[in-house]
């Protein structure tokens, strides 16, 4: 092959070799990456587009027959939809009430156990596990906790105060939810702040120790700003999964049965996205549901925008560990 | 020497605001995990009555398993996050490989495509997916978990990646010289090397299928779905009541393999996340 490249005239092969190389770069890269294309036009642009269209039509997910444009009407309808709207003041109040209590609690989380401490893998794992354990299961390990006959917290409050028999699942579900939320999600961010912590060099804080710098000055003006970008990270993070939240009120209804897939949680927990889960699959209004989860994206994605917008007065990417 | 100085002078006080808070935290954390404990061993009789149980009723657990057929649902969850994962880690794998070693015309614009698909509401996709899947004839199958996992995970993508770009290319170009193809230098080279890349990323993926609950509660039949959706409903005996009880040790046995999995792997979670540099 080298031989036969050598004997023909130079500017020939040259070019067709470049050309063909690059061609074949090319197709190999994509090559590899063809499963994953393939997934993405397939299963990803191929359905939001039809979901956008969808969310145009009055479709019921099951007769294309009577599938038939009404315009912006679903949207319009979203607008006037004083279910939606509620739905969505409980969502944005369940954010505004998860959103800083649990990141606050998952860096002071990944502080404690980055301490040179004894069993700080005890404790991580201790901290880790309710983010592992499935949502069916965490939402039964808080239904059995609060639960007014067979509950601990209950059984604590009758002891404390005579006769007290709270029914929080009942009286106060958002409570319920929001520690069910702020519990399950704790360990996950608390990784990642741990991962941000090791990655800040120890000779930062050493410098400063030798400063004069207490603790208290150390994690405020060191490792703090170096940890800006971890913190954007999972606020974001936190906001966009928080917006969602669909199953854990549905799941955590009242009643010791369970559930069917088209329970409705109570009021107070009547989230945004159970609004949407409920028109689509209960009532069978996909399109006017299409339309509503639509509007939740633009929703998250305003946010994030605005947190990026933000992010350059407050978040520091200055120091390369 | 003033350093050294104070810190030996405060040892009691700096161990007690060391280990106080540490401890509480961990606490209350656990005390719902060990409530789910305490419940599953109490008779059914003393649910109500008895803050702890008399004697430790551990026939709850062999109920759990005879009363709701918990080991057809159980193996059900084990075929398809097993069949998820494996596939998806492959391919995520083979797809991090290309990002990370390959380059063509496109490749930065289809990389922020991967990391956009991550910021899609859940339900936003899954919608027309279920449409589509239902159209297809595809409910009650186990192929929409099988063609989510032959189009690999974002997350995982990401993750190889981030993993294969700190491998040093003076391994490819020798093996290129030796006439080995991209194919083969992913397979004999990158894969192997991929330990903990792997790893953390087959916990996630089984996790995510064992875990949850909608989307087989909303593409497979009740009796043939996944041990999530079985276990969404309480035990209840032949009179309807509810088995508090029961379904609490039902509900031990559902995590158990997760947290022995995680017991397991813990040291791969933390590498998993450095490597994908999510610190800045």
């Amino acid at each position: 092959m080298a031989g036969a490249t050598h004997v023909l005239p130079r500017a020939w092969p040259r070019t067709t070799v470049w050309r063909r190389r690059g061609f074949r770069r090319a197709a190999t890269f994509y090559l590899l990456i063809s499963p994953w294309l393939l997934g993405f036009v397939l299963l990803g642009a191929v359905p939001l587009v039809g979901a956008f269209v969808m969310s145009f039509t009055n479709y019921d997910g099951l007769n294309l027959d009577y599938v038939r444009f009404v315009g912006t009407d679903n949207y319009a309808r979203a607008f006037g939809d004083s279910d939606a709207q509620y739905a969505l003041g409980r969502t944005l109040l369940l954010m505004a009430v998860v959103v800083p209590i649990g990141l606050a609690l998952q860096l002071v989380l990944a502080l404690m156990v980055n301490q040179p401490i004894r069993f700080s893998n005890v404790f991580r794992t201790i901290f880790y596990l309710p983010y592992v354990i499935p949502v069916v299961a965490a939402v039964w390990i808080w239904k059995i906790f609060v639960d007014p006959t067979g509950g601990l917290v209950n059984a604590v409050a009758g002891a404390v105060s005579q006769g007290a028999n709270w029914h929080l699942l009942v009286e106060q579900p958002t409570a319920v939810l929001a520690l069910l939320t702020i519990w399950g999600a704790a360990g996950g961010g608390m990784v990642v702040f741990l991962a941000g912590l090791q990655g800040i060099p120890a000779e930062y804080r050493e410098a400063a120790m030798i400063d004069g710098a207490g603790r208290a000055q150390v994690t405020r003006y060191i490792t703090l700003p170096l940890l800006t970008p971890v913190i954007f990270f999972n606020l974001v993070t936190g906001i966009i999964v928080t917006l969602q939240i669909l199953v854990q009120p549905m799941l955590l209804s009242p009643g010791i049965l369970g559930l069917n897939p088209g329970t409705v949680p109570p009021r107070d927990n009547y989230l945004y996205a159970v609004h949407a889960y409920i028109e689509i699959f209960t009532k069978q209004l996909f399109g006017y549901g299409s339309a509503l989860l639509w509007l939740l994206f633009a929703v998250v994605l305003v946010l994030t925008l605005l947190l990026f917008k933000t992010s350059r007065r407050w978040v520091f990417y200055g120091v390369e560990p | 020497m003033s350093v050294a100085v104070r810190r030996r002078s405060l040892v009691p006080a700096e161990t007690g605001l060391r280990y106080g808070p540490v401890v509480l935290a961990a606490a209350i954390f656990a005390l719902p995990i060990f409530w789910l404990l305490v419940t599953s061993l109490k008779r059914q009789s003393e649910y109500a009555s008895a803050l702890f149980p008399s004697a430790l009723e551990w026939a709850n657990y062999a109920l759990a398993v005879e009363l709701a057929n918990f080991v057809h649902f159980a193996t059900n969850s084990l075929i398809l996050s097993t069949t998820y994962a494996v596939l998806a880690v492959f391919v995520s794998a083979l797809v991090g490989y290309g990002f990370a070693r390959h380059r063509a015309p496109g490749h930065n614009k289809l990389f922020v495509l991967v990391i956009a698909t991550w910021m899609v509401p859940n339900l936003v996709l899954f919608v027309p997916q279920f449409v589509l899947f239902a159209r297809l004839g595809l409910t009650d199958t186990y192929w929409p978990w099988i063609l989510w996992g032959l189009s690999g995970s974002p997350f995982a993508i990401f993750l190889f990646r981030q993993f294969f770009a700190t491998f040093p290319r003076e391994l490819d170009d020798a093996a290129e010289v030796d006439g080995a193809g991209p194919l083969r230098i992913f397979l004999q080279i990158y894969l192997p090397n991929a330990g903990p890349a792997i790893a953390a990323s087959a916990i996630f993926m089984f996790l995510w299928v064992w875990g949850d609950w909608l989307y087989p509660a909303l593409l497979l039949r009740q009796d043939n779905a996944t041990l999530a959706v079985r276990m969404a409903n309480a035990y209840v005996d032949p009179h309807g009541n509810p088995l508090q009880t029961v379904t609490m040790a039902g509900v031990v046995l559902y995590v158990l393999p997760l947290i022995a999995f995680f017991a397991f792997a813990q040291r791969y979670i933390v590498r998993g996340i450095v490597t994908t540099g999510i610190k800045g």
